[in-house]
């Protein structure tokens, strides 16, 4: 996916980068828009009871707020991405602050597989790696279940395969 | 005390009968110091005394409930805890997972011979089940054993070497701090330095109130003991610190003067190392060595309660020797980075020429800090993940800031370089990790790989005559790139080729550690 990301894209040759699932973008937008609804509400409740100027300003900054959140939302989707090479995993993401890690099959300790409500709904679940680092972050959301399961069972064979200790 | 592998000791165990008494005492203390001296002053010396018996009766009380429930047991390879009153628990604990044990000794139960065992699990992010309180004989005895099960098939020698016949397994001192420069230098610290202002300024206080209460005078000097006295308590933490090596090559030490900690690490449970200059030690060139495991908790700055010290104060040839004995191969002087690239400089106006990274043979160096510099050594082979992110500002300028991350608290950091070269760092990072891990699949440095050459003076300090002269850094860009590393322009520093032959660079100690050379 050409992205204008190019620092999140290292080595294009040699790394096939596999995109998360565009309707994660959707799940993204539905949790943003609950907690707009949530903030919008209890300002209007508080315009209402008080009423002033500041209430309404509030309810402006909390829309506006939200319609920045949504682009980096979509935005953000698009740069999560994840590789499958010999050895490790890599995972991208991140717009303003981007991030990438690259863990090595063999210091995976477990393999988390997570589906919120939203996500549920829509078919879509995140995968998450987790090593002896706390620092390590190497989470995929927007996973559909199968693609999920593949990349869990790949993981944990390929885990077991080098498993050791620290 | 025997040391035998018993492979199933089945019978559950009780802690020993005095510890309720000790854990009441200990209750009772936090609780005085909750009730603070305003309480007393309110209620007068008779109802306090009243309060506090009343206190330390229900908290023996409490404790000794709590210690009939609380059982330990050795169930194979695992041990096996279970204690709570209302809400039972149970935890098996793998001996596998276990990092480091250390045997605590706080003032009461050296008074009466007990000791608390603590063990540092992977996993958790505190001190996995402290056993409070065993006898020193028993504490000691589990620890052995607890250690000789947890060390795995590679390991499986060091239980046989470690019980020669019977008693204390026979240990080779390899440092000992003198209590005169732990004064020194936690004399050189902030905080000494404030003390005086402080007491001027409560003097002041009072000279210009004129209310000389007692109560008054002491509330204060509770309030600033409670900031103030760090270094003190630091000093009675880390007091007669002695480092040793025990036969099955592992690191034991022991240090502290009202509350002993006795710790055992085995070498390679170490995930990094850290080295700090702090600013006003440079006067005696001074620094501290800290160790990390896995399981240690984070360390907050100020929370001095954690027993990641290596050395805490040394000259630069104690720690050189003693990285050299915990990381083999590693050596202190040899260790070049690189700084940053210099367009950085928006980002770092004065800390520039501090900051570095370098790829040497077993770890990766990054060192960074103005006022207090660092240095950390992350092994290859304990690398966990590696990432590498890049803030919005570090966009502008086109850098990327690399870590290294161990199943320590601590990241090797290599901060702000070039887009092109982080990526370089990272590729290079993964592929050496997955090298070092080949080389050494169970992740550990085998008692004979550790280099029976290293100098271990049985009289402490290290005498400075044991080590060849520390200004040995090797010219950079000299040595040809080990196979194919970075593009030339990255601007690294080759990885030292092979131990390279301290060339007599009359380069000061000081010099170097100030100044990392400019590639």
């Amino acid at each position: 996916m050409p992205t204008a990301v190019d620092a999140l894209q290292p080595w294009p040759d040699t790394v096939q980068w596999r995109p998360v699932s565009p309707k994660l973008i959707t799940v993204d937008l539905i949790g943003l828009a609950v907690w707009q609804v949530i903030l919008v509400a209890g300002l209007v409740t508080g315009w209402l009871l008080a009423g002033g100027w500041g209430w309404l300003a509030g309810i402006a900054a909390v829309l506006l707020l939200g319609v920045w959140r949504a682009t980096v939302a979509v935005r953000g989707v698009r740069a999560w991405g994840y590789a499958e090479r010999d050895n490790d995993l890599m995972v991208r993401h991140g717009l303003l602050v981007k991030r990438l890690t690259i863990v090595p099959y063999a210091r995976m300790q477990y393999v988390d597989v997570t589906a919120g409500p939203i996500e549920r709904a829509f078919g879509l679940a995140t995968v998450q790696l987790h090593t002896a680092a706390a620092a390590s972050d190497a989470r995929v959301p927007g996973l559909p279940p199968e693609e999920a399961a593949r990349l869990r069972d790949r993981l944990t064979a390929l885990g077991e395969d080098r498993a050791e200790g620290l | 005390m025997t040391t035998t592998q018993t492979p199933e000791q089945a019978q559950r165990q009780r802690l020993h009968p005095l510890s309720p008494l000790l854990h009441g005492a200990k209750t009772l203390f936090v609780i005085i110091a909750a009730l603070s001296w305003q309480t007393l002053n309110r209620l007068g010396l008779v109802h306090f005394a009243f309060v506090v018996g009343a206190v330390a009766v229900g908290a023996v009380i409490f404790s000794a409930v709590g210690w009939w429930n609380t059982g330990y047991q050795l169930v194979a390879r695992e041990l096996r805890i279970s204690d709570g009153l209302l809400f039972r628990r149970n935890r098996a604990i793998p001996l596998d997972r276990l990092q480091s044990v250390e045997l605590r000794r706080p003032l009461l139960a050296q008074l009466t011979g007990l000791a608390e065992l603590r063990l540092e699990v992977v996993g958790g992010n505190k001190a996995e089940a402290p056993l409070a309180y065993l006898t020193v004989r028993e504490a000691s005895a589990l620890r052995e054993q607890l250690l000789a099960l947890s060390g795995r098939t590679a390991a499986a020698a060091t239980p046989a070497t470690a019980d020669p016949a019977a008693g204390v397994p026979a240990s080779t001192p390899l440092l000992a701090v003198r209590n005169r420069d732990l004064l020194i230098s936690q004399l050189l610290t902030p905080q000494a330095f404030l003390l005086p202002v402080g007491v001027a300024f409560v003097i002041t206080q009072f000279v210009m109130e004129g209310s000389w209460t007692f109560i008054g005078i002491a509330s204060t000097v509770t309030a600033m003991a409670g900031v103030l006295l760090q270094p003190i308590r630091r000093v009675l933490r880390d007091w007669s610190f002695r480092l040793a090596r025990d036969p099955g090559g592992r690191l034991m030490l022991h240090y502290g003067l009202t509350e002993t900690r006795s710790q055992v690490v085995p070498l390679h449970r170490v995930q990094a190392v850290r080295i700090t200059w702090p600013f006003l030690w440079r006067l005696n060139s001074w620094l501290y060595l800290q160790l990390d495991v896995a399981g240690y908790e984070t360390p907050d700055r100020g929370n001095d309660t954690g027993s990641d010290r290596l050395l805490p104060v040394g000259d630069q040839h104690a720690a050189r020797f003693l990285v050299g004995t915990v990381l083999p191969g590693v050596d202190l002087a040899a260790l070049a980075t690189s700084p940053p690239p210099a367009r950085v400089r928006w980002l770092h106006p004065i800390g520039l020429r501090f900051m570095g990274v370098g790829l040497h043979q077993d770890v990766l160096v990054t060192r960074q800090g103005r006022l207090a510099r660092e240095m950390t050594l992350v092994p290859y082979a304990r690398l966990q993940s590696v990432r590498v992110v890049q803030g919005p500002l570090q966009r502008l300028l086109g850098v990327a800031t690399v870590y290294a991350d161990a199943a320590g608290a601590r990241s090797g950091a290599a901060r702000d370089r070039d887009v092109a070269e982080a990526w370089a760092l990272a590729e290079e990072l993964a592929r050496r990790a997955r090298e070092a891990r080949r080389a050494a699949p169970d992740g550990q440095i085998s008692p004979a790989a550790v280099p029976a050459t290293t100098p271990v003076p049985s009289a402490a300090p290290v005498p400075p005559t044991a080590l060849p002269p520390a200004a040995a850094l090797p010219p950079t860009g000299a040595l040809p790139p080990t196979g194919a590393f970075l593009p030339p322009a990255a601007g690294f520093p080759p990885p030292p080729v092979a131990s390279p032959q301290p060339s007599v660079g009359q380069t000061g100690d000081d010099a170097f550690w100030q100044r990392p050379p400019q590639a």
